[in-house]
């Protein structure tokens, strides 16, 4: 090991000085320090590879600085020095995770065949965090975390697919990642510099969707006082992501088929054409071909979107994703949080692999995000999790499952006085899905 | 600096199994290498002041101190031989030992005769003499330990290793020593 940055730890000067020397002529940068105290001091300042450390020193001994040093940087090598007399401490040394030590004196060729090996020691481990960084880099793709083979065999797709312009329509269950996927679609395309633009078409009534979608003239309708651009136009260059596409109007399905076929369109109270060149992603977590079926989605407009597709999969299906995933959420929400909440216990993980998370991530992270808020410990304990709550998870015998989604429904309606977007994030569905189950069980705010 | 500072010293502490026949060759050789004049001039008589009866060894740090305190104004680099085995406190040996960047340096024959046995072979001891001394002398030049096996900066940790590598610098170590040399010149 050529240049190593060594700091030499003894009380005698005479010591410092000559293996100072010695291992200067090595090529070695070489630091000196006459105590515990002043060692510490040096390493707190700065970064070595190997500390050779007299394990009997005045003042503070060797094993005590040995105790600190291992505590502030693990990455450094300690060699201990010691006498004959002194075997009993430098065993001692090395259960504290020494990484060898010296009988004084020793050979020049031992210390030298030591710094070499420690080099290459620690050459093989910088070469290992390397590659458990690169294992991070994948487990994390664009947003998306995962190190499951489902997650994995997605991410390839995504990455196969982003460099076409082909049209792409995401399926799957809600809260489990559509959103990410087709960010990240488009982050990986060449279309990354435009714009990403998000149109909810679960959450517009039609004729706001409409105009939300082509924009309208000034004086289209009453409140039109000024020409406002549709989203379709804004995504000139970039990609439009239609979310929640199976929520559209049959009406609407025929404007937006039109538009997919030869991307010119007209304002509300338009007459000019408008052509914009984007990308078309979609995204449902509707069996689009039961609604065609049943003839609430056209077919030629389902053909048109379903181009390549793929399903992400529920969260249950890929349970080995739950801790990387908590532990994002938890590093995330703490921080958001300003909050000193740094682990997740063994039972609440065990608790979390047992659940199956049917708002999918989505309900992952608000469950964490909700016991990062309410915990009291550092670390994340079961009754933190909102899954655990004796109310959430029992309910009295006899109803049925219509029932116990009402009363849940309600409750959670009620808790957030309706506030409709952080009830459907307490329960881990969109608000749109919410709006319509609201609707479906004729749900009313009290009072 | 004066051309008359530019000499090397080489400075025999002691009886030395290489006769003075041998150190004139040395010299000789050293002089090309560096580019100094040579000069042979015994400077430390009393050598058992740094015994140490314990260990029965000669300790080489103080014995450095004392050659580049008593080096002639002339000397740009002393070079002390000795057949006497050469230690430093924390190691049980050294062949020798340098002031990094500094005047003085000292080399010990006593290894010279480990395996394989030179049993006479004068020309042998001599190229190890010889390559040794350039590794010592080198230091003094601040250069440091090279990695290249057959350059004569290279760490042997066997007399074997002495007789692979090479009594000639390595084409990096020659760029360092000259830089060093003409800083030296500059009197920096």
């Amino acid at each position: 090991m050529s240049g190593a940055k060594i700091l030499i730890v003894d009380d005698e000067l005479i010591v410092r000085e000559s293996l100072g020397g010695w291992l200067e002529r090595d090529g070695h940068t070489v630091d000196k320090a006459a105590s515990g105290e002043e060692a510490l001091e040096k390493c707190e300042k700065n970064r070595y590879d190997i500390l050779l450390l007299d394990i009997k020193m005045e003042g503070m001994s060797g094993l005590e600085v040995l105790k600190r040093v291992r505590e502030n940087d693990p990455d450094v090598s300690v060699v201990m020095i010691t006498a004959y007399g002194s075997i009993p401490s430098a065993i001692e040394a090395m259960k504290s995770g020494a990484y060898e030590y010296l009988l004084k004196p020793f050979d020049p060729d031992e210390l030298m065949v030591l710094i070499e090996k420690i080099g290459k020691h620690q050459a093989e481990r910088r070469e290992t965090q390397f590659l458990r960084e690169q294992y991070k880099e994948r487990t994390r793709f664009e947003n998306m975390i995962g190190q499951s083979r489902a997650l994995q065999g997605v991410f390839d797709l995504i990455e196969s697919v982003a460099p076409t312009d082909s049209t792409v329509l995401i399926k799957g269950e809600t809260g489990t990642g559509k959103g990410l996927a087709a960010r990240a679609i488009h982050t990986k395309s060449r279309r990354s510099q435009g714009p990403f633009v998000v149109v909810n078409c679960g959450a517009f009534p039609e004729h706001l969707l409409e105009s939300e979608l082509f924009g309208y003239q000034k004086g289209a309708f009453t409140d039109a006082k000024i020409t406002k651009k549709g989203r379709l136009e804004l995504a000139h260059g970039g990609t439009l992501f239609l979310d929640e596409v199976g929520e559209i109007s049959t009406r609407m399905q025929i404007d937006l088929l039109r538009v997919l076929e030869d991307h010119i369109f007209y304002r509300v109270g338009g007459t000019q054409p408008i052509e914009a060149d984007f990308r078309v992603i979609a995204a449902t977590n509707k069996d689009l071909e039961k609604t065609i079926k049943q003839g609430t989605f056209r077919e030629d407009l389902y053909y048109r979107l379903n181009v390549i597709s793929f399903t992400m999969p529920p969260l249950r299906e890929h349970k080995e994703d739950i801790p990387p995933l908590a532990e994002y959420f938890l590093h995330r929400f703490a921080q958001e949080t300003n909050k000193l909440v740094d682990q997740i216990s063994r039972e609440a993980l065990d608790e979390m692999m047992l659940y199956d998370w049917p708002g999918n991530v989505r309900e992952l992270g608000n469950a964490v995000e909700r016991a990062v808020v309410v915990g009291k410990d550092r670390r994340i304990l079961p009754q933190d999790l909102p899954i655990f709550r004796p109310e959430y998870v029992s309910s009295p015998p006899g109803r049925t499952l219509r029932e116990v989604e009402i009363a849940h429904l309600e409750s959670v309606l009620n808790e957030t006085q309706w506030n409709v977007s952080k009830s459907a994030e307490i329960l881990g569905i969109d608000r749109s899905t919410l709006y319509d189950k609201i609707k479906r069980y004729d749900l009313r705010k009290p009072g | 600096m004066s051309s008359k500072e530019h000499t090397l010293v080489i400075s025999p502490i002691g009886d030395l199994d290489a006769g003075g026949e041998l150190l004139e060759h040395l010299g000789k050789e050293l002089g090309k290498l560096f580019g100094y004049r040579t000069d042979i001039r015994p400077l430390i008589e009393e050598k058992d002041l740094w015994l140490d009866p314990v260990r029965k060894q000669y300790h080489s740090t103080p014995i450095l101190e004392t050659l580049a305190v008593i080096s002639p104004p002339e000397a740009v680099k002393v070079l002390a031989i000795t057949k006497v085995d050469l230690f430093i406190p924390i190691l049980t040996h050294v062949y020798g030992e340098a002031q990094l960047g500094g005047k003085a340096c000292i080399l010990s024959t006593y290894r010279f005769n480990e395996e394989p046995s030179l049993a006479g072979r004068t020309e042998a001891f001599y190229c190890r003499l010889l390559k040794e001394a350039v590794h010592e002398l080198g230091h003094t030049f601040n250069l440091r330990h090279c990695a290249d096996s057959a350059c004569a900066m290279h760490y042997c940790r066997s007399v074997k290793e002495v007789d692979r590598k090479s009594n000639q610098f390595c084409r990096y170590c020659t760029v360092l020593l000259s830089d060093e040399m003409k800083r030296l010149a500059k009197g920096k």
